[in-house]
This record gives C-alpha cells, sequence and structure tokens, in this order.
C-alpha cells in the first residue's frame, strides 16, 4: 500500500473543486434543516460556539491538507495535542514549573515543531513510511504525556495561560481567530506559492518532481514540522479552554482531522485537492454532534455521532468513485 | 520443500528477519529471568497468555490483508460491535452458541463491507477502514447506548479461562487457528495469489489471478476473526461494551510490521507476525509485571516499531 503514488487523470490542483461545492451545500442544508425543526440553533451564540468547537480541527487538518498533498499522512497528531497540552499545564502551573506565559506559548510552539520535523526526518532520511513513523510517535507520545502528568491531573493553569483559551477580542475567542487566520494563510501558502506548488508537484508524481529538481526531502520535512507548529497552536487556545488538564486529551483526534482532509476533498495519494474543502468539511464532521443536541432526539442520539462521521467519509468516497467515472467515461482502475 | 512458494519469502524455513525477533523474544525472556524469576515461570506464562490472545487472533489475518496491499484499521470496532451483538442477543435470551455465531457472522459481514469497497469501488483501505473505524464502533455504541452488558453464562465464561491440556482454552484455539494459516498460506494457490497480488497487482491480474475476490475474502475473514475475538474478549472478562478493542488496530499493525511484514505489501509470514506479537506481549507484560508503569511500555513498542524499519533500511536489503 503505497500513499504517494502517481496516478492517472487530471492533475488540476482543483482537482476534486466540485467537492468542496458538495460539502458547502450539505453544511448549509443541515444547518438550515436543524435551525428549521429547533429555531434556538440558529443563534450568533451557538454559531460561534460551534465554530470554536472546531477551531483545533481546522488549524491541525490545514497542517494535515499539506501532509496529506505530498502524499504522506500523520495520524500521531491527536498524541501531539495531548503531549503539547500537558506540557502547557506542567510549565506554567505553579505547582511544577510554573514558567510565565510568553515562554509556555514559546516553547510549546517549539517543541510541536520539533515533533513535526522528527516525523518528517524519520519519513524523509529515515526512509520510514509515514503510516508507520506517526504509529510509532503517535505510542511513543502518549506514553511521554502519561510519564510527565505523573498520574495526576493538572488543575491550576495560570490566569496568563487561561485567557488563551476563553478570552475574546471583539467578540471572538482567540481560537475562533486563530482558526480563521491559519485557514486563510494556508489557502495562500497552497495556492499562491511555490512552495504550494511543490508541495502538489510531489504528490502528483514525485518521480517527476524529484527530476524537475524539487527538493522533496525538504518540501516534505517543512510540511511535517508545519503541521507540529499548527499542532501546538491549536493546543494553546483550545486546552486552556477547560480549568484542568487531563491525560487523554487528542486521543482521536487525528481521525477526525485526517476525515475532514479526506471528505474535504484531498486525495489520499496526493496531489489534488485543498485547504477551503477540508476547513468545510472539519465544520460539517464537528457539527454532527452540536446538531444531534439540537434535534432533541434524546440522550441517545449523541451516541450515533461516530456512525454518522463514518457515514459521510463513505459518502464521500462514493461521490468520488462515481464523479471519476462520469469523468473519464469508464470506471477508474480497470485495466485498460 | 514442496507447494508453491510465495514470491517475497524464501525458501529457507525460517528468514533472518524471524530470526533476529526470536532471538529478541529470548533476549526479552532471559533478561525478564534475570529481573524478576517468577515471571518466566511456566505457570505465570501460562495465565498471560490469554491476554494476547486477542492480538494474536486479529494480527494473523490483517498480517494477510497488508501483504496483499491494504490494511485494516476496522478490526478493532468490528470486535466491539460482535461484542455488543453477543451481548444483546444473550439479553433477549438467545442461546450462547448462536449469539457466539451471530456475533461472527455480523465480523464477517462488516468485513465483507470493507471488502466491498476496497475491490468493488476501488477507494483506499486506509480511507475505508479509517470510515468504518468510526462507523462500527459508532453503531456498537449507538446499538448499545454505551452501556455494558455482562452476566453471561458459567459455561460460556469457562472458555475464557478453561484449561486443555495444560493451557489455557483459548490460547489453544488460537495455535490452531496460527497453525492453520500457516499452513495454509504456504501450501496453497491462494497464499500465493495474496503474496503476488502485494507484490504487482497489476500483473497479477494480468496472470488471471481473481483479485477482487481474493481482497474481499481477505477482508471478510478478517472481520469473522475480529468477531471472533469480541466473542473470546467477552468470554474472558465477563462484560461486553462499546468500548472493546478500544486501540487494538494500533498494536495489530505494529505487531505485523514488526514481525516483518512490509506495510506495502508483496512481503511477509505469519510466523514473524506470531513472533512480533509475543514481543509485544512479553515487553508489556514484563513491564507491567516489575514496575507496573504502563507508560513505559507505549514508549518501548513505539521505539521498536520505528527503530526495527529503520534498521532494515540502514541495513539495506529492503526496499524503503
Amino acid at each position: 500500500m503505497s500513499l504517494a503514488s502517481s496516478h492517472p487523470g487530471p492533475g488540476s490542483k482543483r482537482g476534486s473543486g466540485a467537492r468542496y461545492l458538495v460539502v458547502l451545500s450539505l453544511l448549509v442544508a443541515t444547518i438550515v434543516a436543524v435551525s428549521l425543526i429547533n429555531p434556538a440553533f440558529a443563534t450568533v451564540q451557538n454559531f460561534r460556539d460551534l465554530l470554536g468547537q472546531c477551531a483545533p480541527v481546522v488549524i491541525v487538518g490545514c497542517g494535515m491538507t499539506l501532509v496529506v498533498l505530498t502524499g504522506e499522512i500523520d495520524i500521531s497528531v491527536g498524541s501531539l495535542l495531548g503531549l503539547l497540552g500537558a506540557l502547557i499545564g506542567v510549565l506554567s502551573s505553579p505547582q511544577r514549573l510554573g514558567l510565565p506565559p510568553p515562554v509556555v506559548v514559546g516553547l510549546v510552539l517549539m517543541a510541536g515543531a520539533a515533533v513535526g520535523l522528527l516525523n518528517g526526518v524519520l519519513v524523509t532520511a529515515g526512509r520510514v513510511p509515514s503510516i508507520i513513523a506517526t504509529l510509532g510517535m503517535l505510542t511513543v507520545l502518549r506514553g511521554v504525556t502519561e510519564l510527565i502528568m505523573g498520574g495526576e491531573w493538572i488543575t491550576d493553569l495560570p490566569p496568563g495561560i487561561r485567557v488563551l483559551g476563553i478570552g475574546s477580542a471583539a467578540g471572538m475567542p482567540w481560537c475562533l481567530w486563530c482558526a480563521a487566520a491559519v485557514s486563510l494563510m494556508f489557502v495562500v501558502v497552497a495556492h499562491r506559492t511555490r512552495y504550494g506548488l511543490r508541495l502538489y508537484a510531489i504528490g502528483g508524481n514525485p518521480a517527476a518532481a524529484a527530476m524537475a529538481g524539487i527538493h522533496t526531502s525538504g518540501v516534505k520535512t517543512a510540511a511535517f514540522a508545519l503541521l507540529g507548529l499548527m499542532t501546538g497552536v491549536a493546543a494553546l487556545v483550545t486546552v486552556p479552554q477547560q480549568s484542568v488538564v487531563e491525560s487523554g486529551i487528542g486521543v482521536g483526534f487525528e481521525l477526525v482531522v485526517v476525515s475532514a482532509v479526506v471528505v474535504g476533498g484531498t486525495s489520499i495519494r496526493g496531489g489534488h485537492g485543498g485547504i477551503t474543502g477540508t476547513v468545510l468539511a472539519a465544520l460539517l464532521l464537528c457539527g454532527v454532534r452540536p446538531m444531534l443536541v439540537f434535534l432533541k432526539l434524546g440522550e441517545t442520539a449523541t451516541y450515533w455521532e461516530r456512525a454518522i462521521q463514518g457515514g459521510f467519509i463513505l459518502a464521500a468516497v462514493l461521490l468520488d468513485h462515481w464523479a471519476r467515472r462520469d469523468a473519464r467515461g469508464r470506471a477508474v482502475g480497470v485495466i485498460a | 520443500m514442496s507447494g508453491p512458494i510465495p514470491a517475497g519469502s524464501t525458501s529457507r524455513l525460517i528468514t533472518l528477519h524471524e530470526a533476529i525477533l526470536a532471538a529478541l523474544l529470548v533476549a526479552v525472556l532471559a533478561f525478564a529471568a534475570w529481573l524478576e524469576p517468577s515471571f518466566i515461570g511456566l505457570n505465570t506464562q501460562r495465565e498471560l497468555s490469554t491476554h494476547a490472545i486477542e492480538l494474536a487472533l486479529l494480527s494473523i489475518p490483517t498480517c494477510l490483508v497488508i501483504v496483499s496491499g491494504g490494511i485494516d484499521l476496522s478490526v478493532g470496532s468490528i470486535m466491539a460491535l460482535a461484542a455488543v451483538v453477543l451481548g444483546m442477543l444473550h439479553e433477549s435470551g438467545i442461546n450462547m452458541g448462536v449469539g457466539a455465531l451471530a456475533a461472527v457472522a455480523v465480523g464477517a459481514a462488516a468485513g465483507s463491507l470493507n471488502g466491498a469497497f476496497v475491490a468493488a469501488v476501488r477507494v483506499h483501505p486506509l480511507i475505508v477502514t479509517l470510515a468504518t473505524f468510526a462507523a462500527f464502533r459508532g453503531l456498537a455504541e449507538g446499538v448499545s447506548l454505551g452501556r455494558p452488558i455482562s452476566g453471561f453464562p458459567d459455561f460460556f465464561l469457562r472458555i475464557g479461562s478453561g484449561m486443555a491440556l495444560g493451557v489455557p482454552l483459548s490460547v489453544l484455539m488460537v495455535l490452531l487457528i496460527a497453525a492453520a494459516g500457516l499452513v495454509a498460506v504456504r501450501r496453497s494457490v491462494a497464499g500465493a495469489w495474496v503474496y503476488a497480488i502485494g507484490d504487482n497487482e497489476r500483473a497479477a491480474r494480468y496472470c488471471g489471478i481473481p483479485v477482487d475476490k481474493v481482497k474481499i475474502a481477505l477482508y471478510t475473514l478478517n472481520g469473522a476473526a475480529a468477531g471472533l475475538a469480541g466473542v473470546l474478549y467477552v468470554a474472558r472478562r465477563n462484560t461486553a461494551k462499546a468500548d472493546v478493542g478500544s486501540g487494538m488496530e494500533l498494536e495489530v499493525i505494529t505487531a505485523v510490521v514488526l514481525g516483518g511484514t512490509s506495510i506495502f505489501g508483496g512481503r511477509g509470514t505469519i510466523l514473524g507476525t506470531l513472533l512480533g506479537v509475543a514481543l509485544i506481549h512479553e515487553l508489556r507484560e514484563l513491564v507491567s509485571w516489575h514496575w507496573q508503569h504502563d507508560e513505559l511500555v507505549r514508549i518501548v513498542i513505539g521505539t521498536i516499531l520505528i527503530a526495527s524499519i529503520l534498521l532494515n533500511n540502514v541495513v539495506g536489503w529492503r526496499r524503503p
């Protein structure tokens, strides 16, 4: 199973251009439907909360999109989020190290980028398949997190750190500002810079990209490091939202992120897709739980959240299959 | 030796990678003997062996799936679904034997869904099984409403804890399945097909190998094994809940890759996988036994996984 195989078909950057329109219409349709059934859903306050919950997925999803575009994957982001959350707690809590907030922020961002860099080096220089490298890292990071937490939760985050999570500017919490800024930045990087062009090139046809003189290892490693940095950003704006740092943060997070990337139209083989789709799909997937709550189907409805998210992914791949069939006039993948 | 020799393996009975793993296993046990002599006592090992049956049972067919060039992230979720089905059938008064069969059948059906998406819809197995990982566990959570079911009859629980020939019953079952798998893969045409598909799928198709059917069969088998693992888990723990098998998929892939199977397909053996399972099992139990610190285990296993690939690449006799 190779993630970065070259594949036939039109190599347009917005190869799944229709996809994010589909996701957008689905998102709008579900929002409208739920609002009609329960008007309490359609308030500014509620949308703000919803967006706030999606923020970490959006932030990390942007970084993940770049990695997937090169044909790789990183399933360790959940464990990294947990580790960085624990780091925030340990570094800033007066009972532990009690460092000043700016130092904590700097250290957390550096740690995130460093882990991302390590992943990148393992994949490029170590030639370890990215799914294995990040699978190993996922386990190691979770172990390190438990080690530094020492079996206790951290309950006394100082206000200087908590303001990152609960503070706001002009009515919008920091996490929303971050998510918006990161999304815009990444759209620019992916579609308007030479680096973005190289990303798509590597994912589309690694051999051709290398022959064209693109420094594949450098581009990939940078993508991984950037993803780690974004995980740091996400940790800084979401972990301080709670006053307690627990050891189970981030479990399962990587799957929501990868799902958002895939549902948003980015091909797992690389070379196709984009940031917009990821952001929209993140909103859709994260919105499932709040929507279920507002539909007032009873307590038990929220148990179906994961099933519905899985259903979305399957629907996305079916759509892809049918779309490709039409575009080429025959089923893709058949020997011809 | 007679019979078709799968591409990617050698005609020797045991490969270099397997020999290294066996040596590592012996080293770990020797270290354990020095550190904590009671650990390697036969009685202790016998009791501890039941902890590894689900991992072993899941790893064998997953090895074949990965050798064929695919992957299956949904095995833990299928386990949960089967366990929940068993629990709910038991609650509605249905006979345990029927319930167990139904659970395995549900597992097989789930696996065939994976296979259908991979082979017929031609979706990347990572995506399919990522979706079904969420969907199946979600289904289990939704159907059981998150609550645990216990109170299973004694004769059923004895499957989990009973002995036969001085070895736990469930371990014996898994060993038999492993032996059957080993023989089947080495000596059957279908076994050779699996390796051919993993090595070069297009060429396999040109050779007339029914690639799609083989793939669907592999995923269905994987699902059935996961269903059986779910049943055995319930028999062992007397509880069926939707969080059964959480995280199993990662352990399984770790064991399989550690065992020498290439994630790209075409290479890997069941013997290697079993050694990988044994190594992870012994390390985990040893650390639990001596240090009672689970987090150390995770770090060790993750590091070993990455190190084994790195070493292979450095030594250079495997393509990355």
